[in-house]
């Protein structure tokens, strides 16, 4: 790839990040959100983390293929599930998921 | 912070797969600053994705980021647009967490303490980045194992969101959703698609009779 081609994909992706990023701070700032809109506003984080979660976990193309690897991520989200529930720390769950998923890796491949 | 590091470094080394500098993988941390997107973009070069492809793709996860800033809006409406425009400029999937329960749990909480967050966030993320660049082929990390990193820091942050009927379904909804477009081949859509949809299912469903579980 080019460096003008580099800079094209660079410039392009920043300013739809900045736009996604900044637009909705100032166009809502300093209004009286309805009811429903404080309603939805306050259910985005759920949302947004479990479809974060399922994006990660589940992989069609992988289950298709081999459902034993497809199946690692989710078995390794158990032990993350319990230990974010104790502790609520996220280095924790980060250092147990990855922990978890290097030993189903293991004996799984 | 850790998360951080164990995710940026791996993300360093692909990025030096296609032939960025450190100094380069450090200011496009530090102005991009999008994990996904950063992991997205060398995957996507290096399978010899099309030039239009990587940017819808990287474009489309990254519209999550307007479900963000709008919950944020609220707690800035008093806050001067240089303060507003740096915060929301760097917000990401973890800081998003930290922050809104600092806000929601914490009326001390400023603006300012927010965007420290955010700053400090980025600074480690980007050093790790140029760190893992300058590494190279030297460490040789498997990227599978790494990045789940990521996947339990948001599982943490899920977790720790108040559970009741109404939250239940949007979790639900948002995961079938997502499930649904990567089966149908609208992967790069769908997390954006799966937390609208669960959003507006939480509406259906309303907060009537949300009992905590």
């Amino acid at each position: 790839m080019s460096t003008q081609d580099f800079l094209l994909l660079y410039g392009t992706v920043l300013v739809t990040m900045l736009v996604c990023r900044c637009v909705p701070m100032f166009v809502l700032k300093g209004r009286d959100l309805s009811p429903k809109v404080k309603e939805a506003i306050g259910l985005i984080p759920a949302a947004a983390f479990a479809a974060l979660v399922a994006n990660d976990l589940f992989q069609p193309s992988v289950l298709a293929t081999d459902v034993v690897a497809g199946m690692i991520p989710f078995v390794a989200a158990i032990p993350v599930i319990v230990v974010a529930k104790k502790t609520d720390s996220l280095i924790w769950s980060a250092l147990v998921g990855m922990a978890a998923y290097a030993v189903l890796m293991f004996f799984c491949r | 912070m850790l998360g951080y590091i164990v995710i940026g470094l791996p993300c360093g080394l692909m990025e030096n797969s296609i032939g960025l500098p450190p100094w380069a993988c450090f200011v496009i941390s530090c102005t991009f600053y999008s994990g996904a997107g950063q992991f997205m973009i060398p995957n996507m070069l290096l399978s010899a994705a099309p030039l239009y492809s990587v940017i819808a793709s990287v474009s489309f996860v990254n519209t999550r980021q307007i479900l963000y800033s709008a919950a944020f809006a609220p707690y800035f409406s008093g806050a001067s647009r240089l303060l507003s425009f740096l915060f929301s400029a760097t917000v990401t999937d973890e800081s998003f967490g930290v922050n809104m329960e600092r806000f929601s749990s914490d009326s001390r909480w400023t603006g300012v303490n927010a965007l420290l967050v955010n700053v400090f966030s980025m600074l480690t993320w980007a050093s790790a980045n140029a760190v893992g660049c300058a590494l190279g082929a030297i460490l040789d990390l498997p990227l599978a194992i790494t990045s789940f990193a990521m996947t339990s820091i948001f599982i943490c942050l899920l977790v720790m969101q108040k559970l009741c009927k109404q939250t239940a379904v949007v979790i639900v909804v948002a995961c079938l959703g997502v499930a649904l477009c990567k089966v149908v081949g609208l992967g790069g859509p769908a997390i954006l698609l799966g937390a609208v949809a669960g959003v507006l299912a939480g509406l259906v469903v309303g907060s009537g009779g949300g009992d905590e579980a």
